[in-house]
């Protein structure tokens, strides 16, 4: 008996034992259950689309339109004015740099979010990949976004890891600065090879059309996007590099850009499943019930004095883009879509710039204190829906800048610079029906505006300046781009006391201060100094 | 047939049994004696065995002390107890035997539970352990046990996260030891490891803490702590014992006769102990034109209509003097423009926590039961918040036969949180709002509806346009609470249901070889759920989120042991394996914007999304400990483990681990030594312990999906999230040597115990932060080295002893700390930052864990003098700079006793020395004008004196007057943001942490009632911060038990606690 219980527990110890080393156990352990080896790229392409709209596949869609489109970028080109002197707003209107959010943003998340989904996408259908010679379209239209974003990042920041970045997953985790021209020389080659690049026959093209949520699986708007970004990045670097703008202009407008607004990019917003991810950045941004904008951002006294045309006290002569801007002052809440009120254009005035509450109660209405959204214009709500559309980029565009082309000649552009002025005009007044139908812009109004103020040639830089402007409401970050470019429209910069650039225009946005003091590549290669005054090299900073 | 002949074989076997036992009581002529065994203060002591010399009768005192055996008149009793010399004593015809006991301080022989359950003398010990003993932890209701050890053990630095009666806490043992992981030990409840995991800390956009493991225990099941605190003492935990080891042994049953009966009740107030000086002379306002001159500087101005009054609702205490004119407030009301008054006692209650007890304890020969239910139900300081907890415990112990013993134990614990406050950023804080409310506004008039406080009244119009049942806030600032809206509508609450359960069975092969078994589960599911209502300024549309988590862990253990002498050496050893199975699950459900109006359901959402997460991990391992000893007064100590994990690569997932020891009681040993030298030991001890700081799943990239796609379209993502996975990790190893001694003088009236030990991590496993234009976060790397060096002191004594009888015990011990290595080319590694977002805590290379950096006023390098700008406002350096260190390099306590007759009167006091703390609070309230250092040159005349950088690099001498109000606005707005240094302060204090005064009742009034014992106890705790020297918060406010310490923003007040303990002992 004793001896049978002694040998039955030698066994159960050695079977406890044995347990203890079945290794094959454990590292089955290690499989995760929620997690594939292989995936589809079109799913990740997808979210490349939607990350491009917002950054929402981070899982903060609000964040970087909020904070650098609508904070920094709408005021700082006085499209927007506020009374705050700090947060949101008071960066870009008054340059003050006490609060950097708004120009750490896309930094913090371009890279994470489309960077290295399409750098995966690449990847993994190019040699060696999972997929490699697969999934073409897929891959050239990844490479046309991954190109668009990289030129975003490097406009507002000079500077910028570029050909060493998104490789963490190889190894690099402190990538290299490349300089400005070298990021624009390899993108527009990037852009060009992709425009090529599509193939209609492609055996996964099926695949593609379901997870291209922007045209559907359309390559010929793929392209035409495509050459419209390479003809607006073209046109950036023509103050700095006459001759790749030449070539690159010529290539574009050979191309084929978006010539109609039926081709511009969209995404379609949705307010399921989440509103962090799905819902429209720049909405949410604004909406009342997030904290949002409205009733601290406003028409600019500069964007109403230029929208209500030479005589204030008559709607005739108004850029019919007034009253899709915005629809007077109201009042927003949660559950109310914004009660107008002020209905009468006449009455409508714009917030000056660079002013804080007290000086606009006393310049303005003579120290009497205001409630600013009882006074000035807001937004347009019938633009502010959570599943707006977004626009990636509009076609107006292409057309002002082919007209820009042709004054300054840059390449070979066929047609006249007023023919192309006026198209942009014109498209870019219809483009928001989209929104809204109401929103609609008659062929008859836009006719009249231009018979009112015709294209003139001695004014042409200017005017094309300011309906590029005009044409990128809501593409803020793209027009200061423009802005600091062309130099048109000619804003007055504001010079509120404290403000860190000396009353001057921002003309970068900051590194955020991990990467500066994270990464030891910073210093050797970043656009420096890391100031708000500072010009990127295609706005005559040093490269 | 067969069954009477069975009986006929019992009958006379029972007669036979009979007839014997008889005669050899004729024999013997055995009678009963009862006598008392107390101890030197002359309380009864139970549970001491008293035997007859030479037989194996024997019996063991009861709780009073008192016992009752049958012995002849010739007999000597043998009366022995652990920590006591063994007396004998001769009946001598005598039928009561009263005996007093007398302390062995020169045995030490007091027996604690080290590795694995193994009980061992503390003369064989070869490193520090510590041992709290259980009560000590119960008088004062520290919800979480890791915060009640606070100032009890040397070389134990313990945090409570400023969070409340739920928060977690932060135990570190001799050091932070790992760059990026928990560096919390291993808490062992019996033998089996128990989950600590946190569910969510307050971070730089706020939040909650919700909590650890900590607080499902009840302090009255707790029999004693030990402290495992070196390497040595660890290692054979494995893995999981490298930050160290708590070790929590559980109340047991005892042989007695009929049944003992338990009963505790406490009941404790809580209130805030204010800590701030604001100054009470200007008055809510802030800068517009100056109706004299309005193109000129703006002045400081009261409100003027409802709209000023609402925009300077919050953190704008920069109008004019206080002058008792009525002037408009956020809601259109004027009232007198002074003070409002206390807000602060307005707004916050007294809390109380109520405590009741019941354990029913008993047992006979074969086995011992011990039941016990503990209802707690404690509300805080912040209306309608609580926490309630019940416990249900059941242990038995017993025995099959002579060989085979058994314990088992099953632990229940429900508990019930309500409304845990938001932190740090201001959404959902309360004690935010509380500090920046305007302060000539009565924060009562913000109660709004009195049906639903916090909510817009029926019939009033709020400048920011909200609806009657919306939040009626005080200020133009969305996010920032009305803070009984933050009280009453933003809410949430989480019940985790928990079972510890475990049962061991050892067979004593012989009387010197032994296997045994042992299996232990915690298991638990944990309810969240959160509501923001629909109408809260920062989220009109509200949201709600619903999360359930699972948590189980299973540990499977074998151990073949022996024990046996030679002679003068011992030989005591084992060898042992354990299979170690961790799951994890959780499904979240949440919604935004509620569709019908407050119905606040997240099925009334019109936006919804779900989350899913599993996790599931394992260690195997095997060890095996061996301990010789030669006369009882050399021990020698070697273990080793090796651990296989689950989460590294099969290639590199196993690791080895030995450590050695010994001690040398040398005043066992040799004889010539002087008398006045009762005890001493030499002891030195070196181990290793590997640790693997990984998740599951975190070696090999995979694929995974995110969110619920768009337009129905799915879209792909990397399953890792934003932490690159690492196929080539290693376990991490961490080597630490300790030398020490045990000393007791004077028969023991002075005890010391000194400790140094010196620990180095390698291959240390870390989340490298790295460059986001990686396309990640962060990656994980073995790279990381740190090391850690100290001693530990522990001086003890009894300075008076007789009728009063005063002890004394001083804890201290200091540590160095110094990351060696991180990733290559990386000098800093981000760990968290405070919502100025203008400091951070980063590890330095060469510098202590932790430090805290900030962007600081630029000096000129030459002259050390600060740089301004033209108009003489602070002019910012260009990098961060360090600023200090959150982690206190000196800890300790003291605690005293005092005995006198039947009272006990029992202090403890700790410190820490050494730390900083980095004050987002008194940056806010400093920018808000109402930090006093704002009232000196308020209405100009501030002298500016330092040096102005040149725009050809060069400085020049400066200086200024600021004359204006606006000037000195904007000089301490560019103080906060540009010159983080004047928010820096050590965080070095001494506490008066816990007070208790006990009295007994007498014996003789309890005589006639069943009761044997009564004690009455007066308990405070947190009674007196006796030194600090930060402004206006506490130096232990950091919001969060991370490894982000030093940072303090707008966390829960600080509070007292005091009220009554009742015992009563049937």
């Amino acid at each position: 008996m004793k001896h049978t219980i002694k040998l039955l527990l030698g066994a159960l110890l050695i079977l406890g034992m044995a347990a203890a080393c079945d290794t094959d156990e454990l590292h089955d352990m290690n499989i995760n259950p929620n997690a594939v080896q292989e995936i589809d790229m079109n799913y990740f392409f997808t979210a490349c689309c939607l990350g491009t709209a917002s950054n929402g596949t981070s899982g903060d869609n609000r964040y970087t339109d909020w904070r650098t489109n609508v904070g920094t970028c709408a005021h700082a080109i006085q499209q927007l004015a506020t009374t705050a002197t700090g947060g949101i707003g008071g960066d870009g209107d008054k340059y003050m740099d006490g609060y950097v959010e708004g120009f750490n943003a896309p930094f913090q998340f371009m890279y994470r979010d489309v960077g290295k989904r399409a750098t995966e996408v690449i990847k993994q259908t190019s040699e060696g990949g999972l997929f490699e010679g697969r999934m073409v379209n897929t891959k050239q239209a990844s490479r046309i976004l991954l190109a668009f974003n990289y030129l975003r990042i490097t406009d507002w920041y000079g500077n910028v890891p570029f050909t060493e970045a998104n490789k963490g997953l190889e190894g690099t985790f402190q990538p290299k600065y490349d300089k400005q021209k070298d990021i624009y020389t390899a993108c527009l080659k990037e852009l060009d090879e992709a425009c090529a690049g599509f193939d209609a026959a492609d055996v996964d093209y099926s695949l593609f059309k379901k997870a291209d949520i922007i045209y559907g699986g359309d390559i010929a708007k793929w392209k035409k996007f495509g050459y419209s970004l390479m003809l607006r990045y073209a046109m950036r670097v023509s103050n700095v590099d006459a001759a790749m703008a030449a070539t690159y202009v010529t290539k574009a407008v050979a191309g084929g850009t978006m010539t109609s607004n039926a081709d511009i990019p969209w995404i379609q917003m949705t307010i399921s499943p989440s509103e962090w991810t799905n819902q429209n950045g720049i909405s949410r941004g604004f909406y009342p019930g997030d904290g949002g904008q409205w009733s601290a951002s406003f028409l600019s006294k500069t964007l109403m004095d230029i929208l209500k045309g030479t005589n204030p006290a008559s709607t005739a002569d108004d850029d019919p883009r007034l009253t899709v801007f915005t629809a007077g002052p109201i009042q927003w809440t949660a559950s109310d879509l914004g009660t107008v009120l002020e209905p009468d254009p006449t009455k409508w005035i714009g917030l000056p710039n660079g002013k804080d509450q007290s000086q606009v109660n006393n310049e303005l209405f003579g120290g009497t204190a205001v409630i600013n959204y009882e006074k000035f214009c807001a937004v347009n709500t019938k633009m502010l829906q959570d599943d707006e559309p977004y626009q990636i980029a509009g076609a107006a565009e292409s057309e002002l800048l082919k007209a820009e082309a042709i004054v300054r000649g840059i390449g070979t552009v066929p047609g006249t610079a007023q023919q192309h002025y006026e198209a942009g005009v014109r498209l870019a007044m219809q483009v928001y029906d989209k929104y809204d139908a109401t929103l609609a812009v008659s062929d008859a109004k836009v006719d009249a505006y231009l018979a009112l103020y015709p294209y003139d040639a001695t004014k042409a830089l200017e005017q094309i300046g300011t309906q590029l402007w005009l044409s990128k409401w809501f593409n803020w970050w793209d027009s200061w781009c423009d802005v600091r470019r062309s130099g048109y429209p000619v804003l007055t910069p504001t010079n509120y006391i404290g403000n860190a650039t000396g009353g001057k225009m921002i003309r970068k946005l900051l590194i955020p201060a991990a990467e500066a003091s994270g990464n030891p590549n910073y210093a050797e290669g970043a656009t420096l100094p890391d100031k708000l005054d500072t010009k990127v090299w295609w706005d005559g900073g040093a490269n | 047939m067969m069954i009477k002949r069975v009986y006929k074989n019992l009958k006379s076997t029972m007669l036979l049994f009979l007839w014997l036992t008889c005669s050899v009581a004729v024999l013997a002529q055995q009678r009963q004696i009862s006598g008392s065994v107390k101890d030197a203060g002359g309380a009864g002591l139970p549970g001491v065995t008293v035997l007859v010399k030479g037989t194996t009768t024997g019996t063991t005192t009861n709780n009073e002390g008192k016992f009752s055996i049958m012995a002849d008149n010739n007999a000597t009793l043998v009366i022995s107890f652990i920590g006591y010399v063994t007396q004998e004593v001769a009946v001598g015809g005598r039928s009561t035997v009263d005996v007093a006991m007398e302390e062995d301080t020169k045995q030490l022989g007091e027996v604690v539970v080290t590795a694995l359950g193994v009980e061992r003398s503390q003369k064989a010990l070869q490193s520090s352990i510590t041992k709290v003993p259980g009560m000590s932890l119960t008088a004062a209701r520290e919800n979480n046990l890791g915060s009640a050890m606070q100032g009890r053990v040397a070389g134990v630095n313990i945090s409570k996260s400023s969070s409340g009666p739920a928060g977690s806490s932060r135990v570190i043992i001799r050091g932070n030891k790992s760059l990026g992981g928990a560096n919390q030990p291993l808490y062992v409840i019996d033998g089996v490891p128990m989950d600590n995991s946190q569910f969510g800390q307050v971070g730089v956009w706020g939040g909650t803490d919700q909590g650890d493991g900590l607080t499902s225990l009840n302090p009255e099941d707790i029999e004693s702590i030990t402290i495992l605190k070196g390497a040595a003492a660890a290692a054979l935990y494995g893995s999981r014992g490298g930050f160290g080891v708590i070790n929590v042994t559980t109340k047991r049953g005892s042989q007695k006769k009929g049944l003992g009966i338990e009963f505790n009740s406490n009941y404790v107030f809580e209130k805030v102990y204010r800590l701030d000086d604001l100054q009470e002379v200007y008055g809510t306002g802030g800068l517009a034109a100056n109706p004299a001159d309005p193109s000129g500087p703006q002045i400081y101005t009261k409100p003027w209509d409802k709209q000023s009054a609402w925009d300077w609702g919050m953190g704008s205490q920069w109008g004019p003097k206080w002058d008792g004119s009525s002037v408009y407030q956020f809601d259109g009301v004027q009232r007198p423009y002074v003070h409002a008054g206390d807000n602060w006692s307005r707004f916050y209650e007294t809390g109380t926590s109520w405590t009741n007890s019941l354990a029913l304890t008993g047992g006979g020969n074969n086995q011992t039961y011990r039941f016990s239910f503990s209802d707690m139900k404690d509300t805080f300081i912040v209306p309608n918040s609580s926490f309630k907890r019940k416990n249900l415990s059941l242990s038995t112990t017993g025995k099959f036969g002579k060989r085979i013993t058994f314990n088992a134990k099953v632990m229940y614990s429900n508990e019930k949180m309500n409304n845990r406050s938001m932190l740090g950023d201001s959404p959902g804080n309360a004690p935010y709002a509380i500090w920046g409310l305007a302060r000539n506004v009565n924060v009562m008039d913000l109660y709004g509806d009195p049906n639903k406080p916090g909510a817009v009244p029926v019939g009033v119009t709020t400048p920011d346009l909200k609806i009657p049942g919306e939040e009626y806030q005080q200020a133009n600032n969305n996010w920032c609470q009305n803070p009984w809206w933050a009280a009453y509508q933003i809410t949430n609450e989480n019940v985790r249901d928990r079972f510890i359960t475990s049962g061991d069975v050892r067979y004593n092969i012989t009387d010197w070889l032994y296997v045994q078994g042992r299996i232990g589960m915690d298991w638990y599911t944990r309810n969240n759920y959160s509501l923001v209502p629909q109408g809260t300024g920062y989220s009109r549309g509200g949201s709600r989120s619903e999360t359930t988590n699972f948590v189980r862990e299973v540990n499977q253990e074998w151990t073949l042991g022996a024990d046996k002498e030679f002679g003068k050496i011992r030989v005591n050893g084992f060898v042992g394996g354990n299979k170690m199975e961790r799951e994890a699950e959780n499904i979240n459900i949440s919604g935004t914007t509620f569709n019908v109006p407050f119905f606040a359901s997240v099925i009334n959402t019109s936006s919804q999304s779900i989350g899913y997460g599993y996790s599931k991990s394992g260690i195997n391992s095997l060890f095996g400990s061996a301990e010789v000893s030669y006369g009882g007064f050399v021990y020698i100590t070697a273990t080793g483990r090796n651990d296989w994990f689950s989460v590294l690569n099969p290639k590199n997932n196993s690791k080895f681990y030995p450590s050695v020891g010994g001690s040398f009681v040398f005043t066992d040993a040799f004889n010539t030594l002087p008398e006045w030298l009762s005890f001493g030991k030499l002891r030195a001890a070196w181990g290793q312990v590997a640790t693997a700081n990984v998740g599951a799943y975190a070696v090999v990239p995979t694929y995974s999906l995110l969110g619920q796609g768009h337009q129905s379209v799915p879209m792909g993502t990397f399953a890792f999230g934003e932490t690159i996975p690492n196929p080539n990790l290693n376990p991490a190893l961490s080597s630490e040597i300790e030398f020490g001694t045990d000393l007791k003088f004077f028969n023991g009236r002075v005890g010391l115990e000194l400790t140094y030990y010196t620990q180095k991590t390698v291959d240390d496993i870390l989340d490298a932060t790295i460059s986001q234009s990686s396309g990640f976060n962060a990656t994980k790397v073995n790279i990381g080295e740190l090391s850690n060096k100290g001693y530990e002191i522990l001086v003890s004594g009894t300075p008076v002893q007789g009728e009063v009888t005063w002890d004394i015990s001083l804890n201290l011990a200091h540590n160095e700390n110094k990351v060696v290595e991180l990733a290559p080319g990386v000098t800093r590694l981000f760990i968290e930052e405070p919502r100025t977002r203008n400091a951070g805590v980063y590890h330095v290379k060469g510098m202590p864990f932790g430090m805290i950096l900030g962007y600081k006023q630029a000096v000129d390098p030459a002259s050390g003098k600060k740089v301004f700008d033209t108009n003489g406002y602070p002019v910012r350096s260009d990098v961060m700079e360090i600023l200090g260190n959150g982690i206190a390099k000196m800890t300790g306590g003291l605690s005293n006793t005092v005995t006198w007759k039947r009272f006990t009167l029992d202090a403890l006091i700790d410190y820490k020395f050494g730390g900083d703390i980095y004050s987002g609070t008194e940056v806010n309230l400093t920018g808000w004008g109402l930090h006093k250092q704002t009232l000196e040159y308020r209405d100009g005349g501030m002298p500016i004196e330092g040096v102005i950088k040149n725009t050809d690099g060069t400085y020049s001498p400066f200086s200024k007057t600021l004359t204006t109000n606006q000037d000195i606005r904007t000089y301490w707005s560019r103080l906060t943001g540009y010159a983080q240094e004047a928010f820096m302060y050590d965080a070095s204090y001494i506490k008066l942490r816990q007070v208790q005064l006990e009295y007994k009742l007498p014996q003789t009034l309890l005589e006639k009632t069943p009761l044997t014992n009564v004690s009455v106890s007066f308990v405070g705790r947190n009674l007196w911060i006796i030194h600090r020297n930060t402004d206006n918060i506490d130096p232990e406010s950091s919001y969060t038990s991370s490894s982000g310490q030093g940072i303090d923003q707008f966390a829960m007040p600080t509070t007292r606690s005091y009220g009554f303990n009742l015992r009563v002992v049937f």
